[in-house]
Order: C-alpha cells, then sequence, then structure tokens
C-alpha cells in the first residue's frame, strides 16, 4: 500500500470514529437532558409548568408519569374520536387561546422526547359563567369542578392501548413545521410507543378495579385521591379489598389561601397536618415519584398558593342582609369553621382543623374509610431516604372542619360534593336534592352553587349525581337546617364574604 | 520475571498493587461489612420498639430489598396493605414498623427486635382510635407470616437484580456502584441466605401454622444453634407481655418456667432473634453503664420491660359488680394467681392443669444443658435454663389485654376460659383487635375478625383448649362478677 493511501485511510477512519463517538455523545445527551419548559409568570407556572409528573429516569423502564408522550397525547383525540367526540374539553379540561395544551398539563424533555405530566391546576383550577351565554371565567386555585378526572384517565388508558395507536400512526400525525426536532424522530422509531403500551397495560392493571362501573364513578369534580395511590406507589391488590374500601370519591379542594392552614388537619379526614407533606402526597397523585419529583417547581406554587387570596365574590351583596347573617353564622358555625377573616389568616373557632368524629357529623363514611391505618404505614415509606420522607400521616376516625374561605366557588359541598348549593346544605338532609347534575358551569347567585339540573349542553355530556349510590349520601352535618328561612337566607347571603 | 521484579520499577509496581489491592479492600470492606453506630433512640420505649438488639448483622435484610419486595410480590402477602397485612404495626410517622430496627453494615439492613413480638393494638370500638401498648403481647404480627413472605420472595424466579433493582429506582437512586454491588453481591447473597433460612425452618411448615400472635419459641434456637436432634414437638404458644418483667428474684419464666433469671431471658431471646454471640459480646461489655447512650441495648430493654406497667383497664367498670368478683377471685384464684400468695409464679404440674402439653413437651432436659453450655466463656454465659414438668400460675397483670388465653391462645375470651372445655369455641379468628367487653378479649368471630384475622382450630396439634377448669362451676352471676373483677387487674 502506498503511504498516502495509508495516511488517507488512516486519518478517515479516525474522524469516522470521531463522528460516530459524537453522534452517541449526542444522542446520550438528548435522553438524559431533563428540561422543563420554564414559565416567568407564577400563574402561568403553576397553570402550564412541571412539577415532574411526566415518565423519566430509565428509557427502558421509565418511571412516573399518567399521561402518554406529548406528540401521542395530542394525537390520542383525533385517532380515537369515535372514544371521546368532542377532544379534551368535553372533558372539563379547560383549554386557553395560546395554549396548545389544556391547563393542568405541563411540558418537559425527559427520555428524548417531549413528555408531558399533569400539575396542580388540572385539579385545581375552575370555571365558572353569569349565565348560559355569559364568557367563561377562569378561576385558579378553585376546585376544578367541572372536570371529569376518572374519564380522562380511561380514555387516555383506552386509546393508548388502541391498536390504532401505533408508532406509525403517531408519526405520520407530526405536524409538517414545528414537528419534532431531528432526535426526537429517531427516538420515536426506537419502540416508544411499544414501551408506552407496556406501561400503560402496567397502569391499567393496577388500578383496573376502580375503572369501569365496578365501583361507583366519580363523576365531575371528585377523585378517589387514595385508592389509586394504593395500587400505582404500593402495587397493592385492589380487587382484594373490601368494596367499602374502593369507594374514596370526594370534591377537589381549594388551593388558594394555605398559610393559616399550616397546622390544621388536611385532606376530607384530617389525616395530615403539614401543608408541604400534603402538597407533595397530591404531587404523587398527578404522576410525580420520590426520584422524578421537581421539588423546586412544586415549592414554586406552593410559595404562590401560601398567600393566593380566595376569589372574592363577583356578584352583588346585599351588605345589610348579610351583617344579620354574620350574628346567625357566629352563633351556629363559626367554632368549627371561622369566619370571614380567615382569608385574612384569622382562625376564630377553637374546633377550626379539627376531626369531628364520624358518629357526630354523621356525613357519608366512605371516604373515611377508604384510608386505612395499613395505608398510612404504607406512605410513611415514601419518599425514603430523603428530607421529604412522609411523617404526618395518621388515620383519623371522622371529617375535618375545613376553613370556608372563598366558599362560594367551592360547590357543590361536603366532602363527596352531594349537596349543591349552600342553601341546600341549610334543609335537613331528607329535603336536599336526591340527584342532581355536576359539571355544568353557569352560577346560581341566589342559592349560591352552579345550576345543578342541567344535563348536558351543546352535545357535553354533564355527571349525574345520584345520592342514593354508595360514597354518596348527603346526610349528616345538620348544622343550621333547623333555622327559618329567612336565616337561611341571611347564613347563605354573609358567606358570599368568605 | 523475579529479577524485575526486585528492580527498581518492579518494586514501585509491587507497591502499586499492595495499594489499589489495599484500596480495593477498603472499598469492599465499607460496601460490605463497615458497621456504623445503630441509631439512638433518646426514649427507652423508642428504643424498645424501633432499637437495634444486634438481629441485622445475620438476619438483616438490606433496606431497599426490603422496601421493595411487598411491591413486587403482593401475591405472597394475606392481603393488600404491605407489610401491615402481616399485622405490623406502624405508628407515629415512624419510617419501619414497630419491632423492626434498621443497621447499616456495608448497606442499611432491617431486621427484628424484642417489640416485634410484644406490643398489643387493641380498639375499644370500631371506630375507636387504636391504641398501641408497648410490652404487650402482639395479637396481631405474624412472626411465621412475615419470615415466609421472605421466602416465597426468595424463592420466586422473580427474585433477581433486574426485577428488583428496577423497582428500588422507582423509590430512590442509587448509585452506579452501588447498583453493581446489589446486582452482584447484595441481591444473590440475600437470596441464598433467605434461602438457606427457609431451609433452616422447614421443620415448621410440618407443624400447625403458629398464627398471628404465636410463634414457637425455641425449636428454632434448639435445632440451630444448640444443635438438638431434629424432633416433631410443636412449641407453638401465645408470646408473652413483658411488662412488669422485674419481679422477685428467681421468679420462673416462660410458659413452662424454663428460666429463672430475667438478664438470661432477655438475652437468650435476643439470641432467639437473630443477635450474633459477637455482637452480644460487645453488648454485654456495656451492661453496668449508666448513661443511657452508652448503656448495653438489651440493658436498656431489660429495664424498660422491668419499669413497664400494664395499661389500665379503657372502658368503665362497675365497681359494685367488681367487689362482688373480688370474693370470688380470692376463693377461686387468687392462690395461684395474686402475687405472694401460696402458689403464685409456682410452677403447676401437667397432670393438675390439663392443658394441651405440647408446649411443654419441646423443651428437654439436654436442651437445656445444651443452653446452658451455649455460652461458656462468654461474659454472658447462661446457668439458669431447666426443665420443668408443668406451666407457671402466672400473673394476671394487664389480664384484659391479653387474649386469647391459656398459654397456646387456644380460648378467645374470659368468659370462654370460665366454661367447661367442651364448651369453648373449638374454631376462632384470632389477629382482631377489636375489644369485646362483655366476654373480655378480642372479638374472634363475624365479618370483619375473618377478614383481618386467622383461622384457630383447637383440634390441631398444640392447639388444644383443655384443662384449666378452675371456676368453670360457679354460677352465671359470680362469672360475670369475676370477670368484671378481672378487668381491674
Amino acid at each position: 500500500m502506498r503511504p498516502e493511501l495509508a495516511r488517507i485511510l488512516r486519518w478517515s477512519l479516525l474522524s469516522l470514529g470521531l463522528a460516530a463517538g459524537l453522534l452517541v455523545l449526542w444522542f446520550l445527551a438528548a435522553i438524559f437532558a431533563d428540561q422543563a419548559v420554564e414559565y416567568d409568570d407564577v400563574v402561568e407556572h403553576f397553570k402550564h409548568g412541571s412539577i415532574g409528573s411526566e415518565p423519566g429516569e430509565s428509557l427502558l423502564r421509565p418511571v412516573g408519569g399518567v399521561l402518554p408522550p406529548y406528540w401521542v397525547f395530542k394525537a390520542l383525540p383525533s385517532i380515537c374520536r369515535d372514544k371521546l367526540p368532542g377532544g379534551y374539553a368535553s372533558l372539563g379540561l379547560i383549554e386557553e387561546q395560546g395554549h396548545d395544551l389544556p391547563i393542568g398539563v405541563s411540558r418537559r424533555r425527559r427520555l428524548g422526547v417531549d413528555q408531558v405530566g399533569l400539575n396542580c391546576a388540572v385539579c385545581h383550577t375552575g370555571t365558572l359563567r353569569d349565565s348560559p351565554s355569559a364568557p367563561r371565567r377562569i378561576v385558579v386555585g378553585m376546585p376544578a369542578h367541572q372536570l371529569d378526572l376518572q374519564r380522562f384517565v380511561e380514555f387516555i388508558l383506552d386509546c393508548t392501548l388502541d391498536n390504532r395507536v401505533t408508532a406509525e400512526n403517531i408519526r405520520g400525525r407530526f405536524p409538517r413545521s414545528g414537528g419534532p426536532s431531528l432526535m426526537e424522530r429517531v427516538v420515536y422509531r426506537l419502540g416508544v410507543v411499544d414501551r408506552l403500551k407496556i406501561q400503560t397495560l402496567d397502569l391499567r392493571n393496577r388500578i383496573g378495579p376502580l375503572l369501569g362501573d365496578r365501583v361507583p364513578r366519580w363523576g365531575a369534580g371528585r377523585v378517589d385521591t387514595f385508592n389509586p395511590y394504593k395500587a400505582i406507589q404500593f402495587n397493592w391488590p385492589l380487587e382484594r379489598l373490601p368494596l367499602s374500601e374502593l369507594v374514596g370519591a370526594s370534591d377537589f379542594p381549594s388551593l388558594w389561601n394555605q398559610k393559616p392552614r399550616e397546622g390544621l388537619h388536611l385532606h376530607w379526614d384530617g389525616d395530615n397536618d403539614s401543608v408541604d407533606e400534603r402538597n407533595l402526597s397530591a404531587g404523587l397523585g398527578a404522576g410525580i415519584t420520590p426520584v422524578t419529583a421537581d421539588h423546586a417547581n412544586i415549592k414554586r406554587v406552593r410559595d404562590w398558593i401560601w398567600t393566593l387570596p380566595p376569589p372574592k365574590y363577583p356578584y352583588p351583596v346585599d351588605m345589610a342582609l348579610a351583617a344579620r347573617g354574620a350574628a346567625l353564622y357566629g352563633a351556629n358555625c363559626v367554632a368549627c369553621h371561622a369566619d370571614h377573616r380567615f382569608k385574612d389568616g384569622v382562625v376564630s373557632g377553637d374546633r377550626v382543623g379539627q376531626v369531628e368524629p364520624i358518629e357526630r357529623i354523621g356525613t357519608d363514611r366512605h371516604r373515611l374509610d377508604s384510608y386505612t391505618e395499613a395505608f398510612a404505614a404504607n406512605q410513611f415509606l415514601l419518599f425514603p431516604d430523603s428530607p421529604y420522607r412522609f411523617t404526618h400521616f395518621r388515620k383519623t376516625h371522622g371529617y375535618a372542619n375545613h376553613p370556608l374561605d372563598g366558599i362560594w366557588a367551592r360547590a357543590p359541598y361536603l366532602h363527596n360534593g352531594s349537596v349543591p348549593t349552600l342553601r341546600d346544605l341549610l334543609e335537613p338532609p331528607d329535603l336536599r336534592p336526591r340527584a342532581f347534575y355536576r359539571g355544568y358551569d353557569v352560577f346560581d347567585q341566589n342559592r349560591v352553587g352552579f345550576v345543578s339540573d342541567v344535563p348536558d349542553e351543546n352535545g357535553r355530556q354533564f355527571t349525574r349525581y345520584d345520592t342514593a349510590v354508595p360514597g354518596n349520601g348527603n346526610g349528616g352535618h345538620v348544622y343550621g337546617t333547623k333555622l327559618a328561612d329567612a336565616e337561611k337566607a341571611a347564613i347563605v347571603e354573609y358567606m358570599k364574604t368568605f | 520475571m523475579s529479577s524485575w521484579l526486585r528492580g527498581r520499577r518492579g518494586r514501585l509496581f509491587v507497591a502499586a498493587l499492595a495499594v489499589a489491592g489495599l484500596g480495593i479492600g477498603v472499598v469492599l470492606w465499607n460496601a460490605f461489612y463497615r458497621e456504623r453506630p445503630a441509631p439512638y433512640f433518646e426514649s427507652d420505649e423508642d428504643h424498645f420498639l424501633y432499637g437495634s438488639i444486634g438481629t441485622e448483622a445475620q438476619n438483616g435484610v438490606p433496606y431497599w430489598i426490603w422496601l421493595v419486595l411487598p411491591r413486587i410480590f403482593p401475591e405472597f402477602l394475606p392481603g393488600p396493605g404491605g407489610y401491615a397485612a402481616l399485622g405490623l404495626l406502624s405508628s407515629g410517622g415512624h419510617e419501619l414498623p414497630i419491632g423492626l430496627s434498621r443497621v447499616t453494615i456495608g448497606v442499611p439492613r432491617v431486621s427484628i427486635n424484642c417489640a416485634f413480638c410484644h406490643t398489643t393494638s387493641v380498639r375499644t370500638a370500631p371506630d375507636a382510635p387504636r391504641l398501641l401498648v408497648a410490652g404487650g403481647p402482639s395479637n396481631q404480627t405474624s412472626t411465621q407470616g412475615y419470615l415466609r413472605f421472605l421466602f416465597a420472595c426468595a424463592s420466586d424466579p422473580r427474585f433477581t437484580a433486574d426485577v428488583i433493582l428496577a423497582e428500588i429506582a422507582r423509590n430512590h437512586r442509587l448509585s452506579a456502584l452501588e447498583r453493581l454491588s446489589y446486582r452482584l453481591v447484595i441481591i444473590p447473597r440475600t437470596r441464598k441466605k433467605l434461602l438457606e433460612m427457609k431451609d433452616q425452618y422447614a421443620w415448621a411448615d410440618r407443624n400447625p401454622d403458629w398464627g398471628p400472635g404465636r410463634v414457637d419459641p425455641f425449636n428454632p434456637m434448639k435445632f440451630g444453634n444448640l444443635g438438638q436432634t431434629m424432633d416433631a414437638t410443636v412449641g407453638n404458644s401465645d408470646t408473652m407481655p413483658v411488662w412488669n418483667a422485674g419481679g422477685s428474684e428467681g421468679r420462673a419464666y416462660h410458659w413452662d418456667g424454663l428460666n429463672t433469671s430475667l438478664q438470661e431471658v432477655v438475652l437468650s431471646s435476643a439470641l432467639g432473634d437473630g443477635t450474633t454471640t459477637r455482637w452480644l459480646d460487645r453488648d454485654f461489655a456495656r451492661w453496668n453503664a449508666t448513661e443511657s447512650r452508652e448503656m448495653a441495648s438489651l440493658r436498656r430493654v431489660q429495664n424498660y420491660i422491668g419499669q413497664r406497667r400494664p395499661p389500665k383497664y379503657p372502658l368503665a367498670v362497675d365497681a359494685g359488680l367488681a367487689a362482688n368478683g373480688a370474693a370470688v377471685y380470692k376463693a377461686q384464684c387468687a392462690e395461684c394467681h395474686d402475687d405472694g400468695a401460696k402458689r403464685a409464679g409456682a410452677i403447676i404440674p401437667i397432670d393438675e392443669i390439663g392443658t394441651d402439653p405440647s408446649r411443654l413437651a419441646m423443651w428437654t432436659a439436654s436442651a437445656a444443658t445444651a443452653y446452658n453450655a451455649y455460652g461458656q466463656g462468654h461474659a454472658w454465659a447462661f446457668k439458669a435454663f431447666r426443665k420443668t414438668n408443668g406451666y407457671v400460675a402466672v400473673s394476671l397483670d394487664g389480664i384484659w389485654l391479653r387474649a386469647p388465653y391459656l398459654h397456646n391462645g387456644s380460648v378467645p375470651t374470659l368468659a370462654d376460659l370460665l366454661e367447661p372445655p367442651e364448651a369453648r369455641p373449638k374454631r376462632f379468628w384470632r389477629g382482631f383487635d377489636l375489644l369485646d367487653s362483655v366476654r373480655v378479649g378480642f372479638v374472634s368471630a363475624g365479618a370483619e375478625a375473618e377478614r383481618s384475622g386467622t383461622l384457630f382450630d383447637t383440634n390441631l396439634p398444640g392447639n388444644s383448649n383443655a384443662g384449666h377448669t378452675y371456676g368453670t362451676r360457679l354460677s352465671p352471676e359470680s362469672k360475670r362478677a369475676l370477670m368484671e373483677y378481672l378487668k381491674t387487674r
């Protein structure tokens, strides 16, 4: 061989090797990159920012997450149009101009592709309208009374496992411009969709006993906080739990004004008195894990809701009537629920945030029974060997007395959302509505709550709530039910000022 | 070659090799053997509940494996709930359940302590908060269930590094070096060790199940460390309360009184739980330290159970009825069960007491001799083991919380114990913690008792509910009065 040729060969081999090495490095850098879409504005961060609930850690066995990667998430409604003709919005997810993902869905680059995850806002942002034709108001921190989370999760699982969802079909739906990067397209060719199906199958197997009609449906505005958690975090075989323990659906709470809540018993049954631990526990429900949680981003939300004021009642208030109501409220309600000053941090009432025994409060006990000593024991093992390990959880035997800041925006009422309006709550249980509709967001200024007799609107079905179904009982909490009608009206007027 | 080694470069090479070898040795020692001080607990009670008694080195399951096993193998548990499904009790935000301690020996390891078998859970009503009583007999915890769960995991083909590391990765980020050592050493060795233990316990599968709240306390030691010939005895018996453990010199301990020294009972029980003699030597050297931080771990346990008192009956007691009962007690029971009375603490011959003889037959003179010889050469050597011919007339302190009754837990309530043997329940459910204030004991029938309990069959070997017929001929009124009085003991 001529020496020049050998040299050229040597050089070309060397450069080829170098190029291959760089390619591998580039690929590894892309796989290991962990980059959330960040927002300067904290409200935007709350609505769209990532708390780390996207899958991560391992390309072959991704950890955490509930939702499929971004391009799959975007494609599902069009692939499975028959399963969800109205798109995500028809499930009560809030879509806003200028955002390609609904409120509560975050975007983050992990494992080489754009992933999406749930954040706090998905369950804690609500809508309301003054009338059917009025524009929609979006209230951050408000319970997402319009969201049917269970149907959302079911749709994601069903459609992801649908035969029409294939790698080819997803790739075929990449937009001509603004689609995934070259690297992401490469990763999509490496079995992302196949692995997604395996993870989805695992998730569906775990929470299967909670899906379909095997247990009463959650319906709009509600979630079973702890049963999915038992299966997803701890792999409890749910089918071996007594059915009564699987009926845990309860209303989303509001997120505002957390500072004066520290030390009160939080969650409906008062199972924790640390705001931070409660926050992190809720994050597990959204799909974070001890290894994939983004603690800095969670803290940013935490600091913001610490002092976020409850929304002011947006309609006129009869102040004279409210003043009469204040006196009645003071006599009947304040000891357990504090008053309108709680929004300013004033905790009046010595039973605020305490747990009321179930025999005394008498409301539906299913949610209480869904939380057990055994579950608390398992929670103590979460976030192991870290400063975040759970230590405040405990089994209680009743429901906690919650402060009522912004209560006008927290309908329907009671922990299971079984009473549509404040005015109904002041009626004895047998006079409260036996069945009504949830999810419709036109506000009822008269009874304070949402209009609850509308079954559907423009093809979107709302949840029919039947109080005879296990877990949906509207009994108990009979305080104030013996007052005169005029007195009840006055109390309701006063509570608009909370 | 050898001349090269003697050269300057050679010597350098050898030195480098030695340094490298030493380095690797230190890394290996650190990764697998380095024992860190056990976590210190301020209160004696927390030390009793969560502190180490030195069982980790021999029987400790590496923490990260222990953490994920229930999540990988939930089908080997009696129900959903992780370790809680075996009746392990957790409380107050403590990471580990009561009765488990965590010590780092190379890697963090989890193993049992005294509280595993000596903590009672009780509720006075279905919606009443659960009361946990340290030092009471464990009525819920299934020791055999815990062992069998670990054995079943180790026997499963999925007990592999791939599966276990993947589950750990959902909870904690191990370093690359840690992952390597788990993959190559820790996981395979844990599996091997558990399978060895499974073999050592094979005899127990030929006997009736221990069930919640019971253990075979001496056969494991007898066939193991004491080297006794394998026999077919059934030692299954209730875990005992350890409150008021002090007592007077020469008090008979264990159901058959096979030892008379509290110190020996504490030390030998630790050995039975898996403590090594090497650890015991070290601990015993600090026996008489006065500062609790310096004091022997087992001395702290002994001090704690010596001064621990049983809890008062948590519900109302009918004082008038109880006063009547006191008279019945004095006439019928005091002779054997009243502290200081003639036969209190005495060993009642088996022919006289007539209860199931299996537990007594389990312990032999040869085993006693062997245990007394076992510690020879150690500062803590035993001498008080013996063979007896009956069961101890035990003190009835906190008797309301000690159901089921008799040494083998064969009678669910005091009311049943006051019935003639043929009228006592033949099958009932153990392991439910709801107090039955009428019959005095735990609720042992019904859907809830079945769901959280285990069926106890008095027809099985070691489970007989015969004997101890005292008071069975009393009138119904006298029995009611006597039971009311016993709530105050």
